[in-house]
């Protein structure tokens, strides 16, 4: 019985420990790669994000952009710059753009003139030696003038 | 190519052992504790993870459509108190934050005022620990009648309510507050639209929602068998029973690059066709999914 109790505790005590430093983990990302957004973009007030387990894997995140808008697309992975790969198709998959052609630029921005359904390709830099990580991706945007 | 599925797997004591000593701090990319399932899983289906536009960027549409501000369109501030169920508090949560973006946009600071504070309640009620703190009202106080600052504020406490609610497991919530914003900016749409002469880019900007619907509903009916989900969801399926016959037409243009500004500009085009009976019946039954909601 008081074995039971212990395994319980351990699992329930694991289970949150797990999630807070889970949280934590994504917070201190999201917070770091946010800092290309703010001031002067527009946060769309969600933040994406997926576990990568192997540089082989690709999270995919599909959105519209509104013509008429600037968008800043800033993707993340860890603390430093550079450590996520990611590329813009369009709904028919013709490649728009990719940071992979630009030093893995952490963010890049998009002039929309016409309404676009895409989609957001993201997976690990494997050149920077990380085998699996947090992908988080924010998009921030404002009005063309 | 090998897409991101759920990883889950039991809880066990060397996974404990594993998450105690993942955190060495010798790699930027943190090593991941191998039974972390929920966080990417978070409105993702089938290792696709769905995004809604924003509601604040089509209350600037409205805005630029020379359209007057008209209160008699929002969900009144003081009816916060009155929801009860998280469903409830969860949807107007995404209501009151495209209230608050439109408010702000026609520089009405009084009422911007008043929405927050219904926002913050509501967020408050959920749980929601932070993203309304006494810091950000400050903030927001601090800088009203700077429309600017105001909008970035608003989206950074939508976004922190949105990654709390996703750290806590709490998916179904987070879609829910995407589902209220969207209805709430395509209600707008439509009523302006009505109100005024037609005015084609309200007219584009509502069959544009098509994409975005079929994204919330693929959110939503994860939680289908929830019981107040499962009539919400099914409204939404006859709102794109709508959309299915909303037609366009897209061609592809290279996009020009400026790098030294680090910036693509999207050449593409796409046509739009929707007829004034597929708006008429929009607006119908937005305005119903709606009422529904704000009660």
């Amino acid at each position: 019985m008081k074995k039971g109790i212990l395994k319980l505790v351990l699992i329930v005590g694991g289970f949150v420990m797990v999630n807070t430093t889970s949280a934590q983990v994504n917070d201190t990302v999201a917070n770091a790669c946010a800092k290309h957004l703010e001031r002067q973009f527009i946060s769309d007030g969600q933040q994406y994000r997926a576990l990568l387990m192997n540089t082989e894997e690709t999270a995919e995140f599909h959105t519209t952009l509104y013509g008429g808008s600037i968008y800043r697309i800033a993707a993340c992975s860890g603390l430093s710059d550079g450590n996520l790969v990611f590329t813009v198709y369009d709904s028919e998959r013709h490649l728009l753009y990719s940071n992979k052609d630009y030093k893995n630029a952490s963010f890049w921005d998009f002039k929309i003139n016409n309404t676009l359904d895409c989609i957001i390709e993201a997976k690990l830099n494997g050149e920077g030696g990380q085998s699996s990580g947090r992908a988080v991706i924010l998009i921030g945007f404002k009005q063309q003038k | 190519m090998n897409r991101i599925k759920s990883h889950v797997m039991l809880l066990s004591v060397t996974s404990l052992l594993a998450m105690g000593c993942g955190n060495d701090g010798k790699k930027e990319t943190e090593d991941v504790p191998p039974i972390d399932s929920t966080q990417s899983t978070i409105l993702n289906v089938n290792g696709e993870i769905f995004s809604i536009p924003s509601p604040i960027q089509t209350s600037w549409l409205l805005k630029n459509s020379g359209a007057a501000y008209s209160k008699t369109i929002l969900n009144p501030a003081n009816k916060a108190a009155g929801y009860s169920t998280n469903f409830a508090k969860g949807v107007n949560l995404g209501i009151y934050g495209a209230d608050l973006g439109y408010v702000t946009i026609y520089d009405q600071t009084q009422d911007a005022l008043g929405y927050l504070n219904s926002a913050k309640k509501l967020a408050d009620d959920l749980g929601v620990a932070g993203a309304f703190d006494a810091q950000t009202v400050g903030r927001f106080q601090k800088n009203l009648g700077n429309q600017d600052s105001m909008l970035v504020l608003v989206g950074v406490a939508y976004r922190s309510s949105d990654a709390y609610l996703k750290n806590n497991d709490r998916n179904d919530v987070s879609g829910l507050v995407l589902a209220g914003g969207w209805i709430e900016s395509l209600y707008f749409a439509c009523n302006v639209y009505k109100a005024k002469s037609p005015n084609e880019d309200i007219k584009r900007r509502i069959a544009e929602q098509k994409s975005s619907l079929q994204s919330l509903i693929k959110l939503l009916t994860q939680f289908y068998s929830q019981p107040e989900y499962t009539e919400f969801v099914d409204n939404l399926n006859d709102l794109q029973t709508v959309y299915d016959k909303v037609e366009f037409k897209y061609t592809y243009q290279a996009p020009s690059i400026d790098p030294v500004n680090k910036m693509t500009i999207i050449n593409s085009t796409t046509e739009v066709k929707i007829t004034p009976e597929q708006i008429e019946t929009i607006t119908q039954k937005i305005k119903a999914i709606r009422d529904q909601i704000v009660g």
